[in-house]
This record gives C-alpha cells, sequence and structure tokens, in this order.
C-alpha cells in the first residue's frame, strides 16, 4: 500500500480523532440527562412508542382524576342516603307510635310535629349538594332536584339520568343517583312522610288509619333506600378496581418509558470508558506517528 | 573531449537542480489544497560526435514536469464527494424539519387538548375546567402556528442556499471557462498550475452539482449537468448559466441555458430533495390544522353555550399557517345539546365532541408525521455515511497518488542533492583533465 499524502494524513487523523470525541460527547449527554434519545431520529420507532405511551399517560391521568372525582360525589350520596335511612327507620318508629290506640290526638299531634320535621330533613337531604355545588340527586339538572309546592307536596325537578363518567378503556360508571330511584316517581316518600305528618298534626284523616296504612309504605321506602345504598356500593367498588387497574397499567408504562427512554447507565459508561480509550490510544498513536518525520534524521 | 565532460556535468548540475527546485515547490505545497506532486521528466541527451561516430553522450535535460494525477481517480474522487453532498445538504434539511415539529411542542399540546376535554366531562358546567379547554386549544393552535412557521423557515434557509450555491456554480463555471481558454494558449509551456485550478474548480462545481466532464487533447474542459446527455454548463470558453427557480409551496427546478436539468448529485440535489419532502411536511401540517378545526367547529355548531345559544366556531382560519382561537369566553363553549336551556349540565354534545377528537385523532397525525420525517432521516443518515467512507475511500486513493508525503520529499531532496554534488565532482574532475593538458610541456 501506498503511504498517504502528509497532508491526507493530517486529515484523517483529525477525522478520526473528531468522529471519536464525538461519539464520547454523546455518551456523556445521554449520561448527564439521563435520557437515551436526544431526538426522535436517534431511534424513530421507540420515539413514536414514547409520544403515545405518553399520550396514555396523559390521559389516564384524566380519567384517574375524574374516576376519583365520581367516587368522592358517590361517597356523599352514599352519606346522604345513610342519613335518609335513619331519618325513615325514626319515622317508621313514630308511625307505629301513632297506629297504637293507646295515644289520644294531642299526642298523636305530637308525633306529627316531629314528623314534620324528619319531613323537612328528608327535602334537606333529598336536595343535598355535591363536591361542585350540583344537585346531588338531580341528575344532570343545574339547580335543585326537589322543590315543594303550597301544599307542601314535592316535585322532581332534576333530569331522568345521572349521566356517565369515562374511567378510561372503555370503562364507564354513571355518576350518581337521581331521588326517583329512591323516593319514586313525583313526591314519592317526600310525600308520604308529609302526608301522615299533616293527617297527624290536623287529625283530618283519621290520623290512626293513616299512620297504620303509612307502615307498610315506610318499610318499602327504607328497602329502596338500602338498594340504592348497594347500588353506589357497588359502583365505589368499580371504580376502586378501576383506580387499582390504571395504576398497575401506569406501572406498566412507566416501565416501558424507561426501557425505551432511559439510558442504561451501566451499558453507557461502560461504552464511554471503551470510547475514552480509544481516543486516547488514537491520540496518542497519532502524536507517535506525527513526530516521524525523515527531515529530522537529515543534517 | 574535456569540453563534453563540461557540458554533461553541467547538463547534470541543471537538471539535479531543476529536481530539487520541483522537490522544494512540493515540500512548499504540501499543505495546498489543489495542489498535485509534481516530478521532473529527465531525459538522457544523445547527440553524435563528428570524431567519434561510436560514442553519443551529451548528458541529461528535463523534457518536462509530470502531474501525478490520476484522471480515473480524479473523477471517481468528484463523483462520490458529489454524493456524499447531496446526502449531506438532504440530511440537514430534513434536521431541520424535524426540529421544527419536535420544538414546537404540537405533539403534547394536542394530547393535553384531549385531555382537557376529558377533564371537563366530570362537570361540564365548571368554569374551572371550561377555561383550562379553551387554554388548551389555544396552546395547541399556538404549537400549529410555531411548527408551521419553523417549517417555513426551514425551507427558507434552504432556497437561501441554493441560490447561494447556484450563484456559486456560475461564477466557478465563469473561472473555469477562463482557464479553458489559457490552456488553449499556453501551447507546449508548463501547464500543471492551469490543470491543477481546472481540477479544483471541477471539484467545487461537483459539490454543487454532478457534472459529467469530457477532457479535450489540450486539457480543456467541457461540463455537463445532469449526466453526459445534459446541457453545457462550461463548453471551451462559453458558460450557459445555471438557473433556479423556486415553486410557490418552496420546491426547487433548474435549468441551463433554458433547457430543465435534474440534478442528481451535489448540494443543490439534495437541497431539492429535502425541500421536495418539507413541502409534503408542511401539507400534512395543513391538513392535520384543518381538520382539527372541522372537528371542533362541526362538534360545537351541533350545541348549545352555557347561556343557551347555539356554539359559535371555535378555531378560527383554515391551515396551520393561520389557526387561532375563535371563542372569546370559556362560557361559550357547546358543551350541551342544541336547544338546551341555559346552564345545562347535559354533556351529550361535550361527549360528541370527544368522540369526535379520539376519531379524528390530531395527536397521532402528527406522531405519524414526526415517525415519517425521523424514520426518512435514521435511514437517510445511514446512507449518508455509507456516502462518506466511499467518499473518503476514494480521496485516500487520490491523495496517495498525488499527495505530498514529505517522507518520500526528504528522500528525494538527498536523492537530487548526491546527484547535483556527484556532477560538481564530475566538472572538478574535467577542469582537473584540462589542467593535465594545460601542464604538458
Amino acid at each position: 500500500m501506498q503511504p498517504l499524502g502528509t497532508a491526507a494524513f493530517y486529515g484523517r487523523a483529525s477525522a478520526t480523532i473528531g468522529g471519536v470525541r464525538a461519539r464520547a460527547e454523546d455518551l456523556q449527554g445521554s449520561i448527564a440527562t439521563g435520557e437515551r434519545l436526544t431526538r426522535s431520529s436517534d431511534d424513530p420507532l421507540a420515539a413514536s412508542r414514547l409520544r403515545r405511551l405518553a399520550q396514555a399517560e396523559t390521559l389516564s391521568t384524566v380519567d384517574s382524576a375524574n374516576a376519583a372525582r365520581a367516587s368522592a360525589d358517590l361517597s356523599l350520596a352514599d352519606g346522604a342516603l345513610a342519613s335518609i335511612a335513619d331519618s325513615l327507620a325514626r319515622a317508621r318508629e313514630l308511625a307505629l307510635q301513632a297506629a297504637s290506640g293507646t295515644l289520644n290526638d294531642s299526642q298523636r299531634a305530637a308525633i306529627g310535629s316531629e314528623l314534620g320535621q324528619l319531613h323537612a330533613d328528608l327535602v334537606t337531604l333529598a336536595n343535598a349538594r355535591d363536591s361542585a355545588g350540583h344537585a346531588l340527586f338531580g341528575g344532570e339538572t343545574g339547580g335543585g332536584a326537589y322543590a315543594l309546592d303550597a301544599a307542601g307536596n314535592a316535585t322532581y325537578l332534576g333530569t331522568a339520568s345521572s349521566g356517565e363518567i369515562d374511567l378510561g378503556d372503555g370503562a364507564t360508571v354513571t355518576r350518581g343517583l337521581t331521588g326517583p330511584e329512591f323516593f319514586g316517581p313525583g313526591g314519592g316518600t317526600l310525600d308520604l312522610i308529609g302526608r301522615l305528618a299533616s293527617a297527624l298534626r290536623t287529625g283530618s284523616p283519621d290520623p290512626r288509619t293513616a299512620a297504620q296504612g303509612a307502615l307498610d309504605a315506610i318499610k318499602a321506602a327504607t328497602g329502596s333506600i338500602g338498594t340504592a345504598q348497594a347500588v353506589v356500593g357497588g359502583r365505589l367498588a368499580a371504580i376502586d378496581l378501576t383506580l387499582e387497574r390504571a395504576a398497575r397499567a401506569g406501572e406498566l408504562r412507566a416501565a416501558e418509558q424507561s426501557q425505551l427512554g432511559d439510558t442504561d447507565l451501566a451499558t453507557t459508561i461502560a461504552e464511554l470508558q471503551q470510547t475514552m480509550l480509544v481516543l486516547e490510544a488514537s491520540q496518542a498513536s497519532f502524536a507517535r506517528l506525527a513526530s516521524l518525520s525523515l527531515f529530522d534524521a537529515l543534517r | 573531449m574535456t569540453a563534453s565532460l563540461f557540458a554533461i556535468g553541467r547538463s547534470g548540475a541543471a537538471t539535479a537542480r531543476a529536481a530539487l527546485d520541483l522537490t522544494a515547490q512540493n515540500i512548499a505545497n504540501a499543505a495546498t489544497a489543489g495542489y498535485v506532486r509534481r516530478g521532473a521528466v529527465i531525459e538522457e541527451v544523445a547527440l553524435q560526435r563528428p570524431l567519434d561516430a561510436k560514442v553519443s553522450l551529451s548528458g541529461a535535460k528535463v523534457a518536462g514536469t509530470a502531474r501525478f494525477a490520476d484522471p480515473f481517480r480524479q473523477s471517481e474522487l468528484r463523483r462520490t464527494s458529489s454524493d456524499q453532498a447531496r446526502a449531506d445538504s438532504e440530511l440537514t434539511g430534513l434536521r431541520d424539519a424535524e426540529t421544527a415539529l419536535e420544538r414546537s411542542g404540537l405533539h403534547p399540546a394536542l394530547v393535553n387538548l384531549r385531555a382537557a376535554f376529558d377533564r371537563l366531562a366530570a362537570d361540564p358546567t365548571d368554569p374551572a375546567l371550561r377555561s383550562v379547554v379553551l387554554d388548551a386549544v389555544s396552546v395547541a393552535a399556538q404549537g400549529f402556528a410555531i411548527a408551521d412557521q419553523s417549517l417555513e423557515a426551514a425551507q427558507a434557509g434552504l432556497i437561501e442556499g441554493a441560490a447561494t450555491d447556484t450563484d456559486r456554480v456560475n461564477t466557478l463555471a465563469q473561472d473555469l471557462a477562463r482557464v479553458n481558454l489559457e490552456l488553449t494558449r499556453a501551447g507546449g509551456g508548463d501547464r500543471s498550475v492551469l490543470l491543477d485550478r481546472r481540477d479544483a474548480l471541477l471539484e467545487g462545481l461537483s459539490q454543487s452539482v454532478d457534472v459529467a466532464t469530457t477532457f479535450g487533447a489540450d486539457g480543456t474542459a467541457t461540463v455537463r449537468i445532469g449526466g453526459t446527455g445534459g446541457p453545457a454548463l462550461v463548453a471551451l470558453g462559453t458558460v450557459q448559466p445555471l438557473s433556479l427557480t423556486t415553486a410557490a409551496n418552496g420546491t426547487l427546478s433548474f435549468a441551463v441555458g433554458g433547457a430543465a436539468v435534474s440534478p442528481a448529485r451535489g448540494t443543490l440535489a439534495g437541497s431539492a430533495q429535502a425541500l421536495s419532502r418539507l413541502a409534503g411536511t408542511r401539507n400534512e401540517l395543513d391538513a392535520s390544522a384543518a381538520a382539527l378545526i372541522a372537528t371542533l367547529n362541526t362538534a360545537q355548531a351541533n350545541g348549545a353555550a352555557l347561556d343557551g345559544s347555539s356554539g359559535t366556531p371555535l378555531l378560527s382560519g383554515s391551515g396551520a399557517g393561520d389557526i387561532a382561537l375563535a371563542l372569546t369566553a370559556a362560557n361559550q363553549l357547546a358543551t350541551a345539546p342544541a336547544g338546551s336551556p341555559a346552564g345545562s349540565r347535559d354533556g351529550t354534545n361535550l361527549a360528541t365532541m370527544r368522540a369526535a377528537l379520539a376519531g379524528s385523532d390530531p395527536a397521532g397525525r402528527i406522531d405519524a408525521l414526526l415517525l415519517d420525517v425521523s424514520g426518512a432521516i435514521a435511514s437517510r443518515a445511514v446512507t449518508r455515511d455509507a456516502l462518506a467512507s466511499i467518499a473518503d475511500a476514494a480521496r485516500e486513493a487520490f491523495s496517495a497518488q498525488s499527495g505530498v508525503d514529505l517522507d518520500q520529499e526528504a528522500v528525494n531532496l538527498v536523492r537530487f542533492q548526491q546527484a547535483f554534488q556527484a556532477s560538481g565532482r564530475v566538472l572538478q574532475t574535467a577542469a582537473t583533465l584540462f589542467d593535465t593538458l594545460l601542464g604538458i610541456r
């Protein structure tokens, strides 16, 4: 092989050493930033996969936040339903007392006024608000769930359904309960208690018969509250499951992200060491070769 | 006889001096770009002498200067470095496009846009969540604008580079035409300098375009662009200038003397290829922006705003260049179906909007666009590296033959110095002989 010309020798040495230095700087950069890819073209498919993973991560964070919010609202509904169940239990006790023949009308009127208080409590509970200030049992209405007319009869003002919320991956959950779902159509249970209170207070229609007649209806109403509580509990459990599943999927995503995008320190540092060794060797050999000149031997 | 000894010694000393001069010239130009190593062609001079017909010796002479340039290796060098220049220039343009798309933050902005709509589903009437959606739409619109502007700037940079290159090609062509004329006038003298200049000009031309070169017997070059059948850029002393036309979408076309040419190599070819890719990328960016505008505005028109009025367009503009948020207040977002009363929490239209967004998947389109560009870069980088190593090999092959090697010149220096000294000794011997003759009494 013919030797290179002098200019070409120096040109090749600077290109080789420059190339090794650039490689060492790349490795140093990926160690310092902890990221294997500095731009998409370093590994186009991995970069695209990372973008999709980041998108899934962002959307899943939103889904989890929405699920947590739905969970909070359902818990509020659960609490309100428990209070309603307590009130109905007390109403049943009072109706039992009023149904017995041992009480006189004024005692029944006293029970009637306590029932009236319970009725007011139930109306307040039925109009309870969620964390965002919307009616808890009003479906998707902007205002309150129930209103009382002049005669004290309750009317449902809300919408027919509560709407659903996305939990991600196609799973949805109904975000609440509407009043008619556990109070029955129209005024329902509210009117039942209201009418009984009014009958006991005013004495017409016959308070004892009214109380006896209301007992079964109150029992049935308590039963539907229990059913509603079970439904809410089931939805809360479903949300918990979804959140757990989302957390697990998030862990898997993070693992894949790290595998695709993070610097493998052990390999990279070893590679950097090797590159530095090559760099030092080529610098040293260049210095030795460049110092060889026949002119030095001419005297 | 002594006279001829003097003459032979003198011619020996003169040729050694000439060879030493050339060696010194080689050493002086060891680092000169485009310099081709030279050597003295020494010939024996043989003259019939009148007194002695059997012996014909008259010393040596310098017959000419040898220029160690192999035309084949030289044309290989031109071809391969032209290939490398094309690949480099195309890759630079594509990297600009990748940077424009990546640094604009368009992809994360579009992901956040979808996330903001999803979050609003938790409570469609929440003013804070509605503002977040409007912000996200505005950021996405800005992302499109930034990406579009950066792509446009990258195009402008490439076009300006191509215009500069075209000017350079024409200047080099003019210079080459002058060198051609000088070569025809130079006659039989030393033309090494002119040939060096010719080759340097040809190498300069091949950086920008692919040149097909033919040489005349006197060393003059005829340069054609776009293969051996293409129009002549330089024919002897005439130049047909290369002209550049930029289309509205930023793509380039070239012509030599009115005849269209499409260079396959050189920086101009690379720029043209990168620009045609950039035009496609900008088209797709525009189409993505238009799709987003259409998707959101259609859904918005089918719904009712928070005050019960029907939805007005969410985005204005028709492409990535002019896309902008059109709504002024967050309560104008039409989350409820058309005909809903004021303050409706019904999120049916929001659900339609989210489904439309998920269906048209603007983030996915930008991801595909980025994958397309970065994939092209990754594969072009491999090609570029291969072409670079081929060009390096050609450069080394050429330089091994034509470059100055100082060690070899040092050897020549000693060799010709000894030849000079020996010729001096011949002269001294002739003088001694002469003195001997003169000393006869």
